[in-house]
């Protein structure tokens, strides 16, 4: 299995994680000339931007680990692209981790909200 | 949650606290960052500490975890944040109660184990004046700080064993202060005085300096035994007091030079750099300013051999701490005091080639050469040294064959009793004066204690007029006297003592 049906399977696994939460799922791989916004979701008038990491088993690091301060300013820039044609002003940036097992079941999955405070 | 761990930085010999703050955010991406203008060594800490939970068999908090060292404006270095923080973050997954009233300092292991930590003793008399009742220091260095009375000292071993303390399940006891033997605590002369053959003048004036404290020069031909002599010189001084003990351990410590498990420095220091030394080498310094040899040689020996064949540069910041016993080094990021009480102990030869006024062989240099070679060393460093001695060459063969010098050579246990005696008359003159020798007395301790007799009053003058002696080299001969009638046990200064002194003043030839 390569890396990028994994991200999907995690991305599918974070979309469904969050609708059993009350989010309603805008977009799925929102992408644009910076690059790419794995979910954006609406909750309480408020739009929700989603980064979601995937790993097969935690030995060769964490998925919290690959959210870096590169990778989060980038995702600024992202959100920040996608907001300007909105009329909503109400953001916010969450990071999901998921971590599966060798059999690709769900081993756990952290919802960290607000990453960029 | 909000955690704060008190801990302390060292400036120099200067302590000063260090709020380690500690907040774990339960909202937000898992960080660990340390704020309060960390050094890399402090910023690293962050790797060791995470390796040790983890290495003690806990688990390192997935949280945003943000370390402040307060005062922030402050920059802050050194390995020894590393407790403080583990201990914050242990407090976070055991839910244990950080102890109030307590200051925690030392440098982790990968393995969770302590390091050996410098400043330790600094850190545990920081701890007295605040009252603060109790340190956790590394095993190491808690000997160190255990010498500091009145106050618990806790030798930490392990991050795991200083857990069960916290949880109560194990309770470490205070740790009680030994005395330790160690290389440095140990008087290390190579030889003793009774090897040297002849120089009968030499180690009269050696023994004047071991017990006055004062500044000696020693010049001869190769091969006399002037550098013999500066290396027995360590066999006759007397043990540290004290108070003076606390002052070079404290240096010693600041510098990192206590062993592990090493405990009060009782002996005399004893420092003979190379020449090749640097100025900043001799007298400290850095961006964080290191104590220099002249400090490490505080209340001890400073032996400098060959001395005219240092740099003119590096002789002259002798000066200052020569006089005042004391120096100032600042630099852009602190500015720091070291004490610098030290015994000057010289050597240089007569000429370049080294033979002038030699018995046998013929010297080879010019008048010229001779004149150049004399100014090395300048005149206001001959100013402060009050012994000046001549080191002659003796016939050794003709000495030990006759055994003419053999029956009266006397060893440094003997001349140590007696230098041992002077100093204790004068730990008990100077009792309210808070200093410790005749080299240190200032003038009106001088007017105070040092009564010339008529005699002694008159040569004195004479000398004055006639060796033109300065002001300085007027009051460093009676100090020198002082020490002379000190060594005779005898109460006021008289005419024989002036006399001796006067004899060992430079003189220009």
């Amino acid at each position: 299995m390569n890396n990028k049906i994994l991200g999907r399977i995690g991305e599918s696994i974070a979309a469904d994680y969050l609708e059993n939460k009350g989010y309603k799922i805008l977009e799925r791989n929102f992408q644009n000339r910076w690059g790419e916004i794995d979910l954006v979701c609406l909750k309480e008038n408020r739009i929700i931007f989603v980064e979601v990491k995937t790993r097969i088993g935690e030995q060769f690091g964490m998925p919290e680990d690959a959210i870096n301060k590169n990778k989060v300013q980038k995702l600024i820039n992202n959100v920040a692209a996608y907001m300007r044609f909105k009329n909503n002003n109400k953001y916010r940036i969450d990071a999901i981790c998921i971590v599966l097992d060798e059999q690709h079941k769900l081993k756990r999955i952290n919802h960290y909200e607000n990453i960029t405070i | 949650m909000f955690l704060k761990v008190q801990s302390a930085t060292n400036l120099g010999l200067e302590t000063m606290g260090v709020d380690v703050e500690v907040n774990i955010a339960s909202r937000g991406l898992p960080v660990f960052e340390i704020v309060g203008l960390p050094a890399k060594s402090v910023d690293e800490s962050k790797e060791r500490v995470r390796t040790a939970i983890l290495n003690s068999g806990l688990e390192f908090p997935q949280k945003r975890i943000i370390v402040n060292l307060a005062p922030a404006d402050i920059p802050k270095e050194g390995s020894f944040y590393d407790l403080p923080i583990a201990v914050s973050l242990l407090a976070f997954v055991t839910n244990c109660r950080i102890p109030e009233n307590s200051l925690f300092f030392g440098e982790l292991s990968l393995d969770g184990t302590l390091r050996h930590t410098k400043g330790a003793l600094l850190l545990a008399l920081f701890a007295k004046e605040n009252n603060i009742g109790n340190v956790f220091v590394p095993e190491d260095s808690a000997n160190e700080a255990a010498i500091v009375k009145g106050i618990n000292v806790f030798s930490v071993k392990s991050l795991s064993s200083l857990l069960l303390h916290l949880l109560n399940k194990e309770k470490m006891e205070p740790l009680e202060y030994k005395k330790t033997d160690s290389d440095i605590f140990k008087a290390k002369a190579e030889f003793d005085m009774a090897e040297v053959l002849g120089q009968e003048q030499a180690k009269r004036a050696i023994e004047i300096a071991a017990a006055g404290g004062h500044n000696i020069l020693m010049i001869g031909s190769p091969g006399s035994g002037k550098t013999m002599l500066a290396r027995a010189l360590p066999g006759i001084l007397p043990p540290l007091q004290d108070q003076e003990s606390l002052e070079v351990t404290k240096i010693y410590s600041a510098a990192g030079k206590i062993p592990p498990g090493g405990s009060i420095i009782t002996v005399c220091p004893y420092r003979a750099p190379h020449h090749t030394i640097s100025r900043i080498g001799l007298i400290g310094g850095g961006s964080k300013p290191k104590p220099g040899e002249v400090s490490l040689a505080h209340r001890g020996v400073l032996f400098l051999d060959e001395f005219a064949e240092y740099p003119r540069a590096t002789m002259e910041v002798l000066r200052q701490p020569m006089e005042d016993g004391k120096l100032t080094i600042s630099r852009t990021m602190a500015s720091v005091d070291y004490p610098a009480r030290f015994i000057l102990a010289a050597s240089a030869n007569p000429c370049p080639c080294g033979y002038l006024q030699h018995p046998k062989k013929q010297c080879s240099c010019s008048e010229r050469e001779i004149r150049r070679y004399k100014k090395r060393i300048s005149g206001p460093i001959l100013d402060r040294i009050d012994l000046h001695v001549d080191v002659p060459v003796v016939d050794a063969g003709e000495l030990s064959e006759t055994g003419q010098g053999l029956q009266f050579l006397e060893s440094s246990a003997k001349i140590r009793q007696r230098v041992i005696k002077a100093r204790n008359i004068q730990q008990e003159r100077f009792k309210n004066d808070n200093i410790f020798t005749n080299a240190e007395m200032r003038n009106e301790q001088i007017k105070k204690y040092c009564q010339l007799a008529k005699t002694a009053k008159q040569i004195l003058t004479a000398a004055t007029n006639s060796f033109n002696l300065s002001a300085r080299a007027y009051f460093k001969t009676i100090k020198t006297a002082r020490t002379i009638a000190d060594l005779a046990e005898a109460v006021d200064i008289a005419q024989e003592h002036v006399a001796e002194a006067l004899q060992y003043r430079f003189k220009e030839n």
